[in-house]
C-alpha cells in the first residue's frame, strides 16, 4: 500500500475518485462536533436503516463539516449527472423519505439549501452535474455569498476518514512537488511569497519564521529539531481550528510535512487539547492512514526524508496556547511561559530549535505549494493575504464557519453573511462584536466598516486572534461582557508574574463592583490605570492582551459604564442586582410590573392601584398607547406569548376611573405625599414629562405650579393623539388626580411670551422645563408648502381641536411612525382613502406594530421601499399628487439596515391631501434666549442622569432634552428630574421613601400558569370608519386576571420560593 | 574572550562584554533596577516584571534580567511609566496576601518593604484580599508562613538549582498559586528535603524563616549562593 513514486499516487487518487463519484448516488452526512451536536449521528444511522430497508444501492459515507452550523445537521446528495445537493435540518425521521426520493431518481428538494454543479478544490476539481437550476448554488446563498474557501477547501465534501478521497482532490501531490523542489529554499521562498502570516493570531509572517527555523539547524551537531502545530484553540466562542482538524486532518499533516521537509525537522508534534475528543480520533486515524501510505514515517514517498508526527493531548490550561508555556507542558512542566528571547526557533523544545504554527497555518501550506506563492498573495490585501476563518457566533441568524478573503469589511460578516440583528419577529440591533475571544477587544457597530486585516484589527484595539467573532446585541451589557472576558483570563492565568496574576484579580474585583452598581467614578480610574500596566507589564500574551476587553470597552462604550456608576441602571438586564425583572428594567418608568401583576392575581386591586400610580402616573394613557418595551424582554416570550403587561395596568387604571377606588387612591396618594418642604418648583409645559415631575414633586412635599402654552393639560397626549386610541375623558381623569395632589395650573402661558424664565428662578427654588416638540421637521421635498400640504403635528392638532378640517377623498401619508399611522387612521375616519408611503419595509416601521396591523386592517394602504421626489400641483398650486421613487435594498449601513437606493423608476400617486410625518422637533430659539445651551440636533442639553441644564436650578426633560421619543421615556425624564430637583432642595435621595415597600407574595409556579395570552377585545373594523370610538376596549376582569397569573415571577431570586 | 559591545544605560555610555544581562551591567555600574524574583546565581525567570526597563526602538518593554545586551542599545531604567508600573506592582503585591509588617519576622529585613518604601509606596488603593493560608510549621528548624510570600520562586530555584532537592515547587495556578512541598506535603514531611536552609536564605520576605526568630529578628546571609555557585563550577 505505501505510495512510492507519483504513480503510486496517481493510483490512489483514481481510487479515492471512485468513492467520491461512485456512479451511484452517494449520501454525505456531516459528522462534525456541531453536526453530532445537532443529532447528525442519528440522521446517519437513520439513513443507513432506510437504504437498508429499501433495498437501495448508495454510497453512505461519514463527511466533515460544510460550516453552515446554523442548518446542521447537513447532508448531501448526489445522483450521477446532477449536482451535489445540499440539505439542511435533517431530521432522523426525515431518512426514510430521503431514500424514497433517491430510489425515485429524484433527491429531496424540499430540504434543499443549495446545489453545487462542481467543485474546486484547488489542488483538484470534482464535477458533479448540471441541473436543478430552481435551487440556489450554494455561494448565492447568504451565508457563502462572499465566502471563499481556501483551507476549507476539502471540509464537508471528503470523508475526513480516507486518505484515498483526500488524494483524490489532489492530496499529498503538494508534498510531491516540493520534495522535487532542488532546494528546500525554494519551498520557504515559495511560502515567502504567499505572504502568509501566522493565523494563530499574532501575524508573523510564516516564511520568515521558518527560514529562522532552517538556518537555526545548520552549525548543531546532532541536528534535532521539532516542529509543533498548536492546536490548543481554548478561546470562548472559536471552534476553527477543531472543524479544521475533524473534517481534514490530512491537509494538517501535508502541511506538516511540507514543513519538516524545508525546515530540516525529524519529529513533528501536534499539541491538541484534549477537550477535542472527535478531532483526537480523526487526527489518529489520519497518521495511521498516512504511515500505512508511506507519507509519514521513514522513507516517505520512497525517499531517505523520515518524519513523523506526534499527537499530544493538552490538559486544558489556555496559557498552553502560548509557545513557551506549550514547550513547557510538552516537556512535562507546568504550563507556564518564560521570557523570550530566547525565541523557540533559537532554543524550543528540549532545548532545541523549534516551530510552532497554528493549525491554519500549516493548512494553507498545501495549497501554497501547488498553486505557488503567488497566487495565493492575490487573495486578501497587500500586508494580509489570504483568507481566514472566523468562527461566526452570538447575535446572528447564521452562525457557523466563514471563511473570508482578508480586507473584507466586518459588516459584510456579520449583516450580510450572518443576517445579524435579523432575527425575526423582534431583530435586535447588533451592538458589537468580540474579536479574538478573551484576548481581542470588541468593536462597536459603528466601526464595522473596518477591513478584516490584521493591522486594522489592530488600530481598533481588537486583535484578529485565532478567529473567534462573537457578535452582541442590545441584550448584552458591555460591562458584563468585559467582566466575563477577565474572569476567564483570571482563571487561566498562570500566576507566574505579578501584573496579571494579582493586577486581574483586582481588575477583576472592580469590574465586579461595577457591575454590582456599588462603584464610584474612583474605581474607576483606578482600573483605567490598573489595565494598561498589566498590558505593559505582563510575561506572556496571556497577560498582555488580557486587559484589552476592558480598554475597548471602556474606550467604545463609555456611557454604559457611566450608567452603572452614576444611574445605576444595566440597559441590558444583565447586571442582575441592578433591577428586580427584566420587565422592569426596560420600561423606562421601572413600573415594579411583576408587583401589580401579584397584587392583582390575588385580587388586591387597590394595592396594585397604588403600587402602579406611584411608577407611573399617567397609568391609563401609558396603558392604551406605550410602546410596551417590556414584552421585548418578557421571559414569558420563551414559553408562548410575552405577558400583556400594558393591558394590565390600564385594566386597573379603568377599574379606579370606572368606580368607587378613585377617591381611595386619591387618599392613598395624599397619605403618600411627604412633609411639606415649603420649596417651590416651577414646570413649564403640562405634557406627560411635566405632568409625572409635577405628580413627583407634589408627592416630595413641594408646591408646585405647572404652565402650559395651550388651554389644557396633556399635550401630545391632548392635542396630537386621536380619541379612538385615548379618550380625552379618560386622560382629565388621570390629571385630575395629579391636580389633587395641589398641583396648580397656569394654561396660556407660553415661555418667552407669557412667562419668563427669569421670573420662575426669582420666585421659585428650582425650574423644569419641558416643552416638548412642536415643529415639524422639513421633508426637503420640492412643494412640500403647497396648499393641501398638511404636518402631520398640526393635522392632528387641529383634529383634536375639533376644529374642521378640509381634507379631501384621496389622502397620502409619508413616514413611518406613530405619527404618520395615526393621522392615516384619523384621515381614514373622515371618510379618506389613505395611502402611507415609507421609505424601508415594514418591519423597520417605527410605529407600534400592532397599530400598523389596525391600520392596515381598516384599509389603509401601505407602500413600502417608496421616495418622495416632489409634490405635483395644478395650475392654482394646489397638491394634486405626490412623485414617488420606487427604491430597493441596497448596501448595509452600519446599523444593520440596508440603505434604500433609487432604482430610477419614479410614478405619480394622485391625491387631494398629504400629510408628511417625518419627524417633529422642538423649538429652542425661547431656550436660547434665556442662555440655555442647545445641542447641535437642536435639543436642549441637560445631563442624562440629573437632567439640569447650564443654568443652576433650571433643569430640562421630555422631547425638549432627548428628540421626540415616546410617552414612557418622556415620562421617565420627567420622573428622574422631580428625583434630582428633591435631592438638590432636600440633600438627599428621597424617591423610594416615596415609592414605598409593597409586601408580595415570594412564589414561583413551577409550570407556567394562565394559559395563552390574552389580548384586548377590539371594536369592530366596520364600526371603526365611522367614529373615533375607542379601538381596544380593555380586558375584561377574567382576562386581567387570568393574564397576572402568566407571570413568571422573575423578580423572586429566593429559591426556596419555587418549591411551592 | 568574549566580545565587547557599548550601550547606553541613562544616558551613560558603557562597555560590557556580550552575554552579560541589563541588570548585571547595570548594577555593576551602581545604576538602580529594583527586582524581587531576581537573585544572583539562580537562574532568571523574568516574573516580578519589576526590573522592566525601556529600550528606544523595542516597543515592549523588556525585563533586566532576562535580556542580554547588544551592541547600541539604549536603556532607560527609571522612566516615570516606570516608576509607575513599579509602585503599583508593589501595591499589588501588599494587597495580594497578609504583609503586616509590625507583626512579621522580617521586619526591617524585608526586601518587599524596603522597595515600597524606595518606591514611595505608602499605602495601596486596593482591596486587601486577606487570604487564610495555613501557616506551617512542621519542620523542625524552619517556618512557612504562605501569607507572607509573593511567589518569586527563589526558593523553589536554590533548591532545584543549588542543592538539587526540588522540594519546593509551585501549586494551584492564577491568584491560586502557592508554593508547596513534594506533592502538597507538610514541609516536616517533605522527604525530599535535606533541611539545608538555602530556601530560608533566600526568601526576600518573611515567608520562610528559622524557628526561634521573633518579630523583624529574622536576617538572611544573602552572599551565600553566589559562594555555592563558584564552588560548584571551579569544580566542574
Amino acid at each position: 500500500m505505501k505510495i512510492h513514486d507519483l504513480d503510486g499516487l496517481h493510483d490512489a487518487r483514481r481510487t479515492g475518485m471512485m468513492k467520491i463519484l461512485p456512479g451511484k448516488p452517494r449520501i454525505g452526512v456531516g459528522l462534525g462536533t456541531c453536526g453530532i451536536g445537532n443529532g447528525a449521528r442519528d440522521v446517519f444511522d437513520a439513513i443507513k436503516d432506510a437504504l437498508k430497508r429499501c433495498g437501495v444501492d448508495a454510497q453512505l459515507t461519514k463527511l466533515g463539516c460544510f460550516g453552515f452550523c446554523a442548518a446542521e445537521p447537513l447532508v448531501n446528495i448526489h445522483l450521477p449527472g446532477f449536482p451535489l445537493i445540499v440539505l439542511g435540518r435533517v431530521r432522523p425521521q426525515d431518512a426514510l423519505a430521503i431514500v424514497e426520493s433517491i430510489a425515485a431518481g429524484q433527491p429531496p428538494l424540499d430540504k434543499a439549501i443549495c446545489r453545487i454543479d462542481e467543485w474546486d478544490h484547488l489542488t483538484g476539481h470534482v464535477m458533479y452535474g448540471r441541473g436543478f437550476a430552481d435551487l440556489p448554488h450554494w455561494d448565492e446563498i447568504a451565508f457563502f455569498k462572499g465566502q471563499k474557501k481556501i483551507v476549507l477547501r476539502n471540509c464537508g465534501l471528503i470523508n475526513p476518514e480516507d486518505i484515498e478521497e483526500y488524494i483524490a482532490v489532489g492530496g499529498y501531490h503538494a508534498l510531491y512537488q516540493a520534495m522535487q523542489k532542488p532546494g528546500v529554499g525554494e519551498i520557504i521562498e515559495e511560502v515567502k511569497k504567499s505572504k502568509l502570516r501566522g493565523r494563530g493570531g499574532a501575524g508573523y509572517p510564516t516564511g520568515v519564521k521558518w527560514d529562522l527555523l532552517r538556518k537555526a539547524g545548520s552549525g548543531l551537531q546532532d541536528g534535532q529539531k521539532y516542529i509543533i502545530c498548536n492546536a490548543d484553540e481554548g478561546d470562548p466562542g472559536a471552534y476553527m481550528n477543531r472543524n479544521e482538524i475533524e473534517s481534514d486532518p490530512h491537509m494538517l499533516i501535508e502541511g506538516m510535512l511540507i514543513g519538516a521537509f524545508a525546515m530540516g525537522a525529524s519529529e513533528g508534534i501536534v499539541y491538541l487539547r484534549a477537550e477535542y475528543p472527535l478531532a483526537v480520533e480523526r487526527l489518529k486515524h489520519a497518521l495511521a492512514e498516512a504511515r500505512q501510505f508511506g507519507l509519514v514515517g521513514e522513507h516517505i514517498l520512497g525517499t531517505d526524508f523520515n518524519f513523523d508526527i506526534k499527537l499530544v493531548e493538552g490538559a486544558g490550561a489556555f496559557v498552553c496556547g502560548e509557545e513557551t508555556a506549550m514547550i513547557a507542558s510538552l516537556e512535562g512542566h507546568a504550563g507556564r511561559p518564560r521570557p523570550r528571547p530566547p525565541f523557540p526557533a533559537q532554543k524550543g523544545l528540549w532545548g532545541m530549535p523549534t516551530n510552532i504554527n497554528n493549525v491554519e497555518t500549516w493548512c494553507n501550506i498545501p495549497v501554497i505549494i501547488e498553486r505557488g506563492g503567488s497566487w495565493f498573495a492575490q487573495t486578501g490585501t497587500a500586508s494580509s493575504s489570504g483568507t481566514k476563518v472566523f468562527s461566526l457566533v452570538g447575535k446572528v441568524v447564521n452562525t457557523g464557519l466563514v471563511e473570508l478573503p482578508l480586507g473584507t469589511q466586518l459588516k459584510t460578516m456579520i449583516y450580510e453573511i450572518g443576517q445579524g440583528g435579523q432575527g425575526a419577529p423582534d431583530g435586535k440591533r447588533v451592538k458589537a462584536v468580540q474579536s479574538g475571544g478573551p484576548s481581542g477587544g470588541c468593536i462597536p457597530a459603528s466601526s464595522f466598516d473596518v477591513a478584516i486585516d490584521y493591522e486594522s484589527l489592530l488600530q481598533l484595539g481588537a486583535i484578529m486572534g485565532s478567529g473567534g467573532m462573537v457578535v452582541m446585541d442590545e441584550d448584552n451589557c458591555m460591562v458584563d461582557v468585559a467582566r466575563y472576558f477577565l474572569e476567564f483570563t483570571h482563571a487561566e492565568s498562570c500566576g507566574k508574574c505579578i501584573p496579571c496574576r494579582a493586577g486581574l484579580d483586582q481588575a477583576l474585583t472592580l469590574l465586579n463592583k461595577i457591575s454590582a452598581g456599588k462603584a464610584s467614578d474612583a474605581d474607576v480610574e483606578l482600573l483605567e490605570e490598573l489595565v494598561p500596566m498589566i498590558r505593559e507589564m505582563s510575561l506572556c500574551g496571556l497577560g498582555q492582551s488580557a486587559p484589552n476587553p476592558v480598554l475597548t470597552t471602556l474606550r467604545h462604550f463609555r456611557r454604559e459604564y457611566d450608567e452603572h456608576l452614576r444611574a445605576h441602571r444595566c440597559r441590558a438586564g444583565v447586571c442582575d442586582s441592578l433591577f428586580l425583572s427584566p420587565c422592569e428594567n426596560s420600561c423606562p418608568l421601572h413600573m415594579r410590573i411583576p408587583l401589580f401583576l401579584e397584587l392583582t392575581r390575588s385580587g388586591q386591586i387597590a394595592q396594585a392601584a397604588e403600587l402602579i400610580w406611584l411608577d407611573n402616573p399617567l397609568p391609563g394613557s401609558t396603558g392604551r398607547i406605550c410602546q410596551h418595551p417590556c414584552e421585548s424582554q418578557c421571559r414569558r416570550a420563551h414559553v408562548d406569548a410575552p405577558v400583556n403587561m400594558r393591558e394590565v395596568h390600564r385594566f386597573i387604571a379603568d377599574q379606579v376611573f370606572a368606580g368607587a377606588l378613585l377617591g381611595e387612591i386619591k387618599a392613598r396618594l395624599a397619605r403618600r405625599r411627604l412633609p411639606s418642604s415649603g420649596k417651590r418648583v416651577a414646570i413649564v409645559g403640562a405634557g406627560p414629562s411635566g405632568l409625572s415631575a409635577a405628580f413627583y414633586l407634589a408627592l416630595f412635599g413641594h408646591q408646585v405650579t405647572v404652565f402650559e402654552a395651550r388651554e389644557a393639560a396633556g399635550g401630545m397626549l391632548r392635542y396630537s393623539l386621536p380619541q379612538y386610541r385615548l379618550p380625552r375623558a379618560m386622560l382629565r381623569q388621570e390629571i385630575d388626580v395629579i391636580e389633587s395632589l395641589g398641583v396648580a395650573f397656569r394654561f396660556g402661558q407660553k415661555l418667552g411670551a407669557g412667562v419668563s424664565l427669569d421670573v420662575l428662578e426669582a420666585d421659585n427654588d428650582a425650574v423644569f422645563l419641558a416643552t416638548g416638540t412642536w415643529s415639524a421637521a422639513s421633508a426637503g421635498v420640492p412643494g412640500e408648502e403647497s396648499p393641501g400640504v398638511w404636518h402631520a403635528i398640526d393635522f392632528l392638532e387641529q383634529v383634536a381641536r375639533d376644529q374642521p378640517t378640509t381634507i379631501g377623498k384621496r389622502v397620502v401619508v409619508i413616514g413611518g411612525g406613530n405619527a404618520a399611522v395615526d393621522s392615516a387612521r384619523t384621515a381614514l375616519r373622515a371618510g379618506c382613502a389613505v395611502t402611507i408611503a415609507y421609505r424601508r419595509e415594514r418591519q423597520d416601521m417605527p410605529a407600534i406594530a400592532e397599530e400598523v396591523r389596525d391600520a392596515e386592517m381598516e384599509g389603509v394602504k401601505l407602500m413600502f421601499l417608496v421616495a418622495p421626489q416632489r409634490v405635483v400641483c395644478d395650475q392654482r398650486g394646489r397638491v394634486t399628487g405626490i412623485e414617488l421613487m420606487r427604491t430597493r435594498l441596497g448596501d448595509y449601513t452600519l446599523d444593520g439596515r440596508r440603505r434604500p437606493v433609487s432604482t430610477g423608476d419614479t410614478f405619480v400617486v394622485d391625491c387631494d391631501n398629504l400629510i408628511l410625518a417625518i419627524g417633529e422637533r422642538p423649538d429652542v430659539e425661547p431656550l436660547r434666549r434665556c442662555g440655555i445651551h442647545v445641542r447641535e440636533n437642536g435639543t436642549a442639553a441637560a445631563d442624562w442622569v440629573t437632567y439640569e441644564t447650564n443654568r443652576q436650578r433650571v433643569f430640562a426633560g421630555g422631547d425638549l432634552v432627548t428628540g421626540a421619543s415616546n410617552v414612557s421615556s418622556t415620562m421617565a425624564t420627567g420622573k428622574d428630574a422631580a428625583r434630582a430637583i428633591d435631592a438638590i432642595l432636600c440633600g438627599e435621595d428621597r424617591l423610594a421613601q416615596v415609592l414605598g415597600a409593597f409586601a408580595v407574595a415570594q412564589r414561583v409556579a413551577l409550570e407556567p400558569e394562565g394559559g395563552a395570552r390574552n389580548s384586548s377585545p377590539e371594536l369592530a373594523v366596520l364600526q371603526r370608519r365611522t367614529s373615533d370610538a375607542e379601538v381596544l376596549l380593555g380586558l375584561t376582569p377574567e382576562m386581567a386576571h387570568a393574564e397576572s397569573r402568566r407571570c413568571l415571577r422573575c423578580d423572586v431570586r429566593d429559591p426556596a420560593a419555587a418549591k411551592g | 574572550m568574549a566580545k565587547t559591545v557599548t550601550l547606553k544605560i541613562s544616558g551613560a555610555e558603557l562597555t560590557a562584554s556580550e552575554g552579560t544581562t541589563i541588570l548585571d551591567l547595570a548594577r555593576d555600574n551602581g545604576f538602580f533596577i529594583p527586582t524581587l524574583c531576581h537573585f544572583k546565581g539562580l537562574s532568571a525567570v523574568g516574573a516580578c516584571r519589576l526590573c522592566l526597563v525601556e529600550i528606544r526602538g523595542v516597543p515592549r518593554l523588556l525585563a533586566a534580567c532576562a535580556t542580554r545586551v547588544a551592541e547600541g542599545m539604549d536603556i532607560s531604567i527609571d522612566s516615570s511609566r516606570l516608576t509607575k508600573y513599579r509602585q503599583m506592582i508593589v501595591e499589588l503585591l501588599l494587597a495580594e496576601r497578609n504583609h503586616v509588617c509590625a507583626v512579621c519576622v522580617a521586619n526591617g529585613h524585608c526586601e518587599l518593604q524596603s522597595l515600597a518604601q524606595r518606591l514611595g509606596v505608602t499605602h495601596t488603593r486596593y482591596p486587601y484580599r486577606y487570604p487564610r493560608f495555613k501557616f506551617d510549621a512542621s519542620h523542625p528548624r524552619f517556618n512557612y508562613d504562605p501569607n507572607r510570600c509573593i511567589l518569586c520562586t527563589r526558593c523553589l530555584r536554590a533548591c532545584e538549582e543549588v542543592e538539587g532537592a526540588r522540594t519546593w515547587n509551585v501549586m494551584g495556578r492564577g491568584i491560586n498559586s502557592r508554593l508547596g512541598c513534594d506533592l502538597d506535603q507538610p514541609w516536616g514531611r517533605a522527604l525530599s528535603c535535606t533541611s539545608c536552609g538555602k530556601c530560608v536564605q533566600v526568601c526576600p520576605t518573611g515567608a520562610l524563616s528559622e524557628k526561634g526568630c521573633a518579630v523583624g529578628e529574622r536576617t538572611v546571609r544573602q552572599n551565600v549562593l553566589p559562594f555555592l555557585n563558584m564552588m560548584r563550577h571551579s569544580g566542574r
